[in-house]
């Protein structure tokens, strides 16, 4: 097993069925206030003709990119990715100047109401992941649909599930090597 | 637990394990406190069927908690009825009101005059003590607008109907209208995930393409109300085909030939013409389900009551089931495996049961129940008592028929949303001399009370032991999480507190909750401890199927004066042969139901829920609210804050209408104006909104007036034998 750990997610959508107790829970666990969102996951359908049907399902987070736009654009250093591959905010530092909202091509980041500091997804690092737990909406999720841990150690749920199963990156061509990636809809071509 | 150091929690974490109520599923709960204050709900990590897991309504458990909008003291009404002007009193005053109301409606009209309603949980049982105490056999929970036909069916086929499916081990689920992912019990939506990743096929049968629907291998948009057509049709193909499990139907059942000789008519081509369904899919189906039996589900549903041949349908679901001989297998059907069981099987008690207080017997009612449930005689007679028919009250109230209704007890319970024809039930509310509502929020119910009793949240209260044996008996309990927020208190300090007021003490005996906890384990202070530890109790059993040889030898390993019971083939199978029925055997032909209806065996009627001209107007549950509870929760509100109409673009063309224009929707009882949703996703002779919106209480700030009010177009009815509601009906639409 590597040392140095390399966290990474794994969302399966055709096992989410869109329940939301992934972002209520981390509304809860991280005290993200109303009106804003750190997680949400979107369900886009039904598209098609009656009676062909199809719904899609996506989880809209921070996606936690090797190469993050959101940190070399931050004036004042608040935007930083740990050494374990996590990209997180230093509130204290934050001057709220929304450099890195406008840098993120995947639209995570909102200026929190409260706060007034830039906030987005942390894989619920220092309340959880740091402890040894999995973020809030893993360990909630009813159907298993969120695997995560630490693409360094080749045992890992995550590493068995990325190599088992048909991930895609999102918006891969931009070149940003996301860690959260995407099972989509089998019921897109085939059956 | 103290929680490690240098994180941005501070202070010590305590987690207190319980069970949720934020629906009536029920699922055993882990609540993270930091100083005092609830900070996040999930799941209990050590039951195995949730696994820590939980639903978005849930985890919003603390949004419910920390609402400022809750009732905060109890209530007395100051002015007009519905008015909404009250003045603040202590429960003292409120108890003192509420006895003395009591006693006059006694005194005048009797105490059969006074009804009592909650939702089936197991606080129920303190409302019926309360009522029964006082003289009323007027009881009823909320089960008649939501399961009841499929409780009267199975207990018919059965003798009871403590049955559950087994989809986590199972290979083929057809469901009717049952929506596993938005109708949310998260064990369930487990097992049917597990039966897809395994392989498992999946077919939902639904006039609406639901989320069930969007993860189905097939969706089949029958005809609303056809489904019984359907179902016959299969059990037609099973038997044409001799593809039904022989031995199991000889060893097991009572009144086949009368099964076969009703569905021969019932050919897939007769079912195509009813349903919509293509023949030729009906036969497949039938013939994919026999190649996996008995690891097939027929699903027998759950709130899904489309016509008035509700007991029909149910019956031919479970003869559907039985002719797969998928009765106590894995990945079939199986009896709830409870305390009384397991004892009755092993034939001495090995398992501590749920104990209860000695109490006085209670007075024999003068009169029998306005709702006729369980009265012999009775169109009604085979609606189980303990469940009732909740829609007969309001009946009763307005028409004083079979004798007049003064005073109502709706605890936990709002039958303004939750009952079908909401005007026709405001109007019974208003008639009423005496209205007291227990309750968290000032329900559409509350609003029109005399006396407003506010309740603690269940994660401010102590509570007993809750039976929650399924596969093998357990027992959940709830525990205080955090202390009561406002000036609240638990249900069974209240009904004791009332009870004491009028004289009725004796019938709860109890002090105080640890007297409730130890009495109900029997005195084992070890049951009560690991209760508060884990939060459930259970027995180190696995699930036993009666009818598989693994689980069996295993159950024979832990209970070893059992090993009597079982044959040749390894199986407990006595118990299928001396059920509580009147063969004793499964009666797929139900004596009972062909002497007093003549409906022994399902038949098919025609029906008509929409005039022509008319769309059919069908409803369900979505995954974010519970039915008439949760839609003023500020981060449920937040995620769906209001429902809209499905229709058809083909629809929605004729009318002239696009998404969120204003449509008035007319039923025979009904009118109001909704917002249109367009969608591929409905039949186009169909429309259908999500349950529990249009809130007619001003004391719901958020959610009041937000939606259509589904119940506000269905009329009041009563479905033969087992005298559920409907849940359909035709309506006019014309846009605004």
């Amino acid at each position: 097993m590597a040392t140095q750990k390399r966290y990474g997610m794994l969302y399966d959508s055709n096992k989410c069925i869109g329940c939301q107790a992934c972002s209520t829970a981390c509304r809860a666990e991280n005290k993200v206030p109303d009106k804003v969102s750190r997680l949400q996951v979107w369900i886009e359908g039904p598209k098609g003709k009656y009676p062909d049907l199809i719904t899609d399902f996506h989880r809209k987070s921070c996606v936690m990119c090797d190469s993050a736009p959101c940190v070399p654009v931050c004036p004042t250093g608040a935007s930083y990715t740990t050494s374990d591959g996590v990209t997180l905010v230093n509130e204290k530092f934050c001057v709220g100047c929304k450099y890195c909202i406008a840098a993120c091509p995947y639209q995570a980041r909102f200026l929190n109401p409260e706060t007034g500091a830039a906030d987005k997804c942390t894989f619920c690092h220092e309340t959880r992941v740091s402890r040894g737990q999995k973020p809030a909406c893993v360990s909630i999720c009813p159907t298993g649909a969120l695997i995560f841990g630490d693409m360094n150690d080749s045992k890992s749920d995550i590493s068995l599930a990325l190599k088992s199963q048909r991930a895609v990156k999102p918006k891969e061509h931009l070149g940003l090597k996301p860690k959260v990636v995407t099972v989509p809809n089998w019921r897109g071509g085939d059956a | 637990a103290t929680w490690a150091a240098g994180g941005k929690v501070e202070g010590k974490a305590d987690f207190v394990r319980s069970f949720c109520e934020m629906c009536t599923s029920r699922c055993p709960i882990q609540a993270k406190v930091v100083d005092g204050k609830a900070v996040l709900v999930s799941g209990n990590p050590d039951w195995g069927a949730t696994g820590g897991t939980l639903c978005a309504r849930g985890v919003s458990g603390q949004s419910q908690l920390y609402d400022p909008q809750r009732i905060q003291k109890p209530l007395i009404r100051v002015g007009e009825r519905g008015e909404g002007k009250w003045k603040e009193v202590s429960y003292e005053e409120a108890y003192d009101y509420i006895a003395k109301q009591m006693q006059g409606i006694k005194e005048k009209y009797g105490p059969e005059a006074m009804a009592f309603g909650c939702r089936k949980g197991p606080h129920m049982s303190y409302l019926y003590t309360f009522a029964k105490a006082y003289g009323s056999p007027n009881t009823h929970n909320h089960e008649s607008t939501c399961p009841l036909a499929r409780t009267v069916g199975l207990e018919v086929t059965f003798g009871t109907a403590g049955l559950g499916l087994d989809y986590g081990n199972c290979k083929y689920i057809v469901s009717l209208g049952r929506n596993y992912f938005e109708g949310i019990n998260v064990a369930q939506v487990r097992g049917v995930m597990n039966c897809i990743n395994k392989g498992g096929k999946l077919v939902s049968i639904d006039p609406r393409y639901s989320l069930t629907s969007a993860k189905a291998h097939e969706w089949l948009p029958i005809k609303p109300g056809t489904d019984l057509a359907l179902v016959l049709a299969l059990n037609h193909v099973f038997i044409r085909d001799g593809l039904y499990d022989k031995d199991f139907i000889t060893k097991y059942t009572e009144g086949f030939e009368a099964v076969k000789a009703s569905v021969t008519s019932y050919t897939p081509a007769w079912a195509e013409k009813e349903t919509g369904i293509k023949a030729a899919d009906i036969e497949r189906i039938a013939k994919e389900m026999a190649a996996v039996k008995p690891k097939a589900i027929l699903d027998w549903g759950w709130r899904t009551t489309f016509t008035p041949e509700e007991f029909e349908l149910r019956r031919a679901i479970i003869i559907g089931n039985m002719l797969l001989g998928n009765l106590e297998v894995p990945g079939g059907s199986f009896f709830s495996k409870g305390p009384g069981f397991i004892n009755g099987l092993v034939g001495k008690p090995v398992v501590q049961g749920i104990a209860g207080f000695k109490t006085p017997p209670f007075p024999k009612p003068a009169k029998p129940r306005v709702d006729g449930a369980g009265v012999k005689g009775h169109p009604m007679e085979l609606a189980p008592a303990g469940d009732g028919i909740a829609q007969a009250v309001p009946e009763s109230i307005l028409t004083e028929k079979p004798y007049p209704i003064k005073g109502y007890f709706a605890y936990r319970y709002n039958p303004v949303v939750t009952m079908p024809q909401t005007n026709r039930v405001i109007e019974a509310m208003k008639k009423l001399d005496l209205l007291v509502v227990c309750d968290i929020y000032m329900s559409d119910t509350a609003m029109f009370a005399d006396v407003v009793l506010p309740e603690s949240t269940y994660l401010e209260r102590d509570e007993g032991f809750n039976d929650y044996s399924g596969g093998v008996p357990a027992f959940t309990l709830r525990q205080q999480v955090v202390k009561p927020v406002y000036n609240t208190r638990a249900h069974w300090q209240i009904f004791k507190e009332l009870s004491e007021k009028m004289g009725l003490g004796a019938y709860f005996p109890y002090t105080n909750i640890d007297d409730i906890r130890l009495t109900q384990m029997g005195g084992k202070q070890d049951l009560v401890k690991m209760g508060k530890e884990k939060g459930f109790v259970n027995f180190g059993m696995k699930p036993l199927f009666l009818r598989d040889k693994n689980s069996v030898a295993e159950f024979v390993k832990q209970f070893p004066d059992a090993q009597s019971l079982v044959n040749e083939q390894g199986y407990i199978d006595k118990y299928l042969t001396n059920l509580k029925t009147p063969s004793k055997k499964i009666e797929l032909m139900s004596q009972v139901a062909q002497n007093v209806f003549g409906r022994g065996v399902p038949v098919y009627r025609p029906i008509q829920i929409a005039e022509s001209g008319q769309q059919l107007f069908i409803q369900g549950k979505t995954g974010l609210h519970t039915n008439g509870h949760t839609h003023n929760v500020p981060w449920l509100h937040e995620l769906m804050p209001e429902n809209r109409l499905w229709m058809h673009p083909e629809t929605a063309s004729k009318l002239g209408v696009k998404t969120d224009d204003l449509v008035e929707m007319a039923s025979t009882v009904g009118k109001q104006q909704v917002k249109a949703y367009i969608t591929e996703g409905v039949r186009p002779d169909t429309v259908f909104c999500y349950m529990g919106f249009g809130r007619v209480s001003p004391g719901l700030k958020r959610a009041y007036k937000k939606g259509v009010n589904s119940n506000l177009m269905i009329p009041t009815s009563t479905v033969p034998v087992c005298g559920i509601t409907l849940q359909t009906a035709g309506v006019t639409l014309k846009k605004v």
